[in-house]
């Protein structure tokens, strides 16, 4: 008797894939170009190809533990030379998409995320807490006094905190389940598809290899073996360090405020500020040349998920420096106004990294220490 | 009712092309009774099919049924030939169109014997086109051993012209004129089929590919010449590098073709064209691997089946599922490796061998240097039929991509369509 193998198409998922940019999926006629052509793919079981299909198929288990798909950067190689436009780049961007979407729980949270409808409840949203709990404990003050031009008088650090550390709690609960559910999932894919000869899972061996990677990471150097969309590395570094910036004098901050009762605004002198506004100008003008690279690229498809990232991140740059700014200038409802504004992208940033595109920074790299743990070439 | 069927105001049919198809109208209609012009661009009819070593899938000499073909040409008075001949402008309706031809100077006339005298004594060197440029000829030739007219011809822009004029003197007969001129000719005709076929896609555009920078890299019409008796190397399969008999070969199957790239469509023939060269390769180096890697393999209709099955069967013949979409050079030894991902075991290959082919596809002639009639074209510039309209009609692989036999099957339909455009004026 020969094996059966029913395979059971998920229709729906097929359907998300299409809507999140993966439009052109159909179209492959499976020759195999991509997984020749692409500079980064292994020579043990390459993708795009096999993750093309499956998705073609709506095989979704399959294709969403599939820790390949995170081994993509969207270098777009595969999209320039395929014969039929199918553009697998796009496709696997759709794909880790939905992944982000599988793994983050509430599952609705994430389908907002990646919904434009929602886009208002998810700008609304910080707005009422903000708002409602700083009314309700008073450290909203609408009419601050004085002169200068301080933000904790508006907006009490209290507040900042109140909100923001158990939106942090929150986002690492997350994360540690998806993570959990992930590293097992990609795990038993490689071991079911031949990916690895090892069988059993070694925590410490990955752990070992997740350390490896993190130069990879910091130098970007997949990036760099892109051949299409090279240019767009700069612009992606820029806005991971930024963000490493401005993660360090976050903590600084909240260290020396409840450590030694030291309160902001740091003076400009002051190294770590000099740290925040580097950052600061590294996070826009990283965000600009991502939004330019993306523009720029005609071929590629930009969709919803794309831009919410790229805005945001603008988004969050520029209010943070104009907040500063205006401080500066001493402009203080304009300066508090921004602030508030500031701190809504703040609050999208954080309480939806786990379910939007940027939870790649976690995916992306547990998948390449997948690759490096498991031997991957 | 009678004045319906009146005789047309033109009796002739003008067939563009002397290839396969263009013969086949061309002796279709003349064989009914209608009157035939045949025009030529090359010095030579034949087209394509002339290049090839063996028709697939029989494998026997297509000079066999062009040399029936010429003789039916011969045979009948009902069609005049027109070599070096290209349609200028076309004008009219159907049933009544002006011509206009232009004939570029053979330099020999019809004294001329095939003797051979005047190559010996010409100094030039040209590329032979004939051969894709892997040999020379002199600038004073014949095409092809069997070539029809059976007339040397001399190549206008190598000729060093009346100054030189060894070839003039050299000749008994009186055949070479180096001071002949081009003209224009006016033509009336009452239909127009147009078998203005292939060309080999410029495999250099396949960026890819490697073709034109690496030696051993070379198309499927190249490897015909190598294949053919009457080619660069009589018929030994070579590589260019060195010489050497290849004991490997890869072929790359939809190079160009299939790829929205290049060529969107599928060019019908290079499947059964790879399987055809596996065999001129297996019977000339019994122990040569041979590596085909397609996308899959179109080999269709029962014949053509069959042939494939029996290529299957040989045990030194590899079919890997996967498109070639890298290639590299070792530049000591000039051998090429090739890369695909066989999607059968998911596992990327890399391939070495001594030469590689690449299965090129065809590009209608007409995409390259349009008629100037007024005809419809789709976007990958095959001349659509438009039977209601009627008059001109597109035949072979100027209509779509074919092999010989469907092409001969189509250029037999698109005789009548031009009879009935006489007949029913």
């Amino acid at each position: 008797m020969t094996d059966k193998y029913m395979i059971e198409p998920d229709v729906n998922f097929i359907k998300d894939i299409e809507a999140l940019g993966g439009d052109t999926l159909k179209k492959c006629f499976q020759c195999a170009t991509c997984s020749v052509v692409c500079p980064i793919s292994p020579d043990n079981k390459p993708f795009p190809r096999k993750e093309m299909i499956a998705a073609s198929w709506g095989l979704k288990d399959r294709v969403l533990k599939n820790a390949d798909i995170w081994l993509c950067h969207n270098c777009g190689d595969c999209s320039t030379k395929c014969p039929r436009g199918a553009k697998p780049g796009d496709v696997l961007g759709a794909l880790r998409s939905l992944a982000i979407a599988e793994y983050a729980v509430p599952k609705s949270l994430g389908k907002a995320v990646n919904d434009p409808k929602k886009l208002p409840l998810l700008i609304l949203a910080p707005v009422i807490i903000f708002i409602v709990l700083g009314l309700a404990t008073g450290l909203l003050d609408f009419t601050p006094s004085g002169d200068e031009v301080v933000h904790s008088k508006f907006f009490s650090t209290w507040l900042v905190d109140i909100i923001f550390v158990p939106l942090a709690g929150w986002v690492a609960v997350i994360f540690a389940l998806g993570i959990k559910n992930f590293v097992s999932d990609i795990h038993e894919n490689a071991v079911l598809t031949g990916k690895t000869d090892k069988k059993d899972f070694d925590q410490k061996d990955y752990v070992l290899a997740l350390i490896k990677v993190i130069p990879t990471i910091l130098k970007h150097s997949k990036f760099s073996e892109c051949g299409e969309n090279k240019e767009r590395s700069s612009g992606h570094l820029m806005v991971l360090y930024s963000f490493v910036g401005l993660f360090v004098v976050t903590n600084i901050f909240f260290v020396t405020l409840y450590g030694l009762q030291i309160h902001g605004p740091y003076s400009q002198m002051n190294p770590v500020k000099w740290l925040a506004n580097i950052s600061g100008v590294a996070l826009v003008a990283g965000g600009y040349l991502l939004m330019k690279s993306r523009m720029d690229k005609k071929d590629q498809t930009s969709s919803y998920k794309d831009w919410y990232l790229i805005w945001l991140v603008l988004g969050l740059g520029l209010s943070g420096m104009l907040t500063e700014i205006t401080r500066l200038a001493g402009w203080a409802v304009g300066s508090y106004a921004i602030y508030f504004i500031h701190l809504v992208f703040v609050f999208n940033l954080f309480a939806f990294l786990p379910f939007s595109k940027l939870a790649h920074l976690v995916y992306r790299t547990l998948a390449m220490a997948y690759a490096e743990y498991s031997g991957r070439k | 009712m009678t004045a319906d069927k009146a005789a047309p105001a033109s009796g002739s049919v003008l067939v563009v092309g002397g290839g396969i198809s263009g013969l086949t109208t061309a002796l279709e209609t003349a064989e009914v009774g209608y009157e035939v012009f045949l025009v030529e661009k090359n010095p030579y009819l034949g087209g394509r099919v002339a290049q090839l070593n063996q028709y697939f899938p029989k494998l026997c000499p297509p000079t066999c049924g062009l040399e029936i073909n010429f003789r039916r040409i011969k045979d009948n008075p009902k069609i005049k030939v027109f070599t070096l001949a290209e349609v200028l402008n076309v004008e009219g309706v159907p049933g009544n169109y002006d011509v206009q031809i232009k004939l570029s100077p053979r330099y020999v006339n019809e004294n001329c014997v095939a003797c051979d005298e005047c190559v010996k004594v010409c100094p030039v060197e040209r590329k032979n086109d004939f051969n894709f440029g892997l040999d020379n000829s002199k600038a004073v030739f014949r095409p092809f051993e069997m070539s029809f007219p059976m007339r040397y011809v001399v190549d206008g822009a190598a000729c060093k012209g009346p100054e030189c004029a060894k070839c003039v003197d050299a000749c008994k007969y009186g055949a070479i004129d180096l001071k002949m001129e081009s003209k224009t000719i006016n033509l009336k005709v009452g239909a127009i089929v147009w078998a203005t076929g292939w060309t080999p896609y410029d495999a250099n555009k396949i960026d890819n590919l490697g073709f034109g920078k690496y030696p051993n890299i070379i198309t499927n019409m190249i490897l015909e010449r190598y294949a053919s008796p009457n080619g660069p190397t009589k018929g030994k399969i070579i590589r260019p590098s060195d010489g050497k008999a290849p004991e490997s070969v890869a072929f790359v199957q939809c190079a160009g073709s299939r790829d929205e790239n290049h060529l969107p469509y599928c060019s019908y023939i290079c499947c059964m064209a790879s399987l055809k060269h596996a065999t001129y390769i297996r019977e000339q180096y019994p122990d040569a691997k041979i590596y085909i890697f397609y996308i899959d393999l179109r080999t269709p209709g029962l014949r053509y089946e069959k042939f494939y099955n029996k290529i299957k069967a040989d045990d030194k013949v590899f079919f890997i599922k996967g498109k070639v979409a890298e290639v590299s050079e070792d530049p000591a030894t000039k051998n090429i490796t090739v890369v695909a991902e066989n999607a059968v075991t998911g596992e990327k290959i890399r391939e070495t061998v001594e030469m590689a082919v690449l299965a090129t596809g065809m590009q209608p002639t007409a995409a390259i240097s349009k008629p100037h009639a007024e005809l419809n074209y789709n976007p990958d510039g095959f001349i659509i039929n438009d039977f209601n309209k009627g008059g001109m009609f597109a035949a072979g692989c100027a209509n779509k991509p074919a092999d010989v036999v469907s092409s001969n099957q189509n250029a037999t339909g698109m005789a009548l369509k031009a009879i009935q455009t006489l007949v029913r004026r």
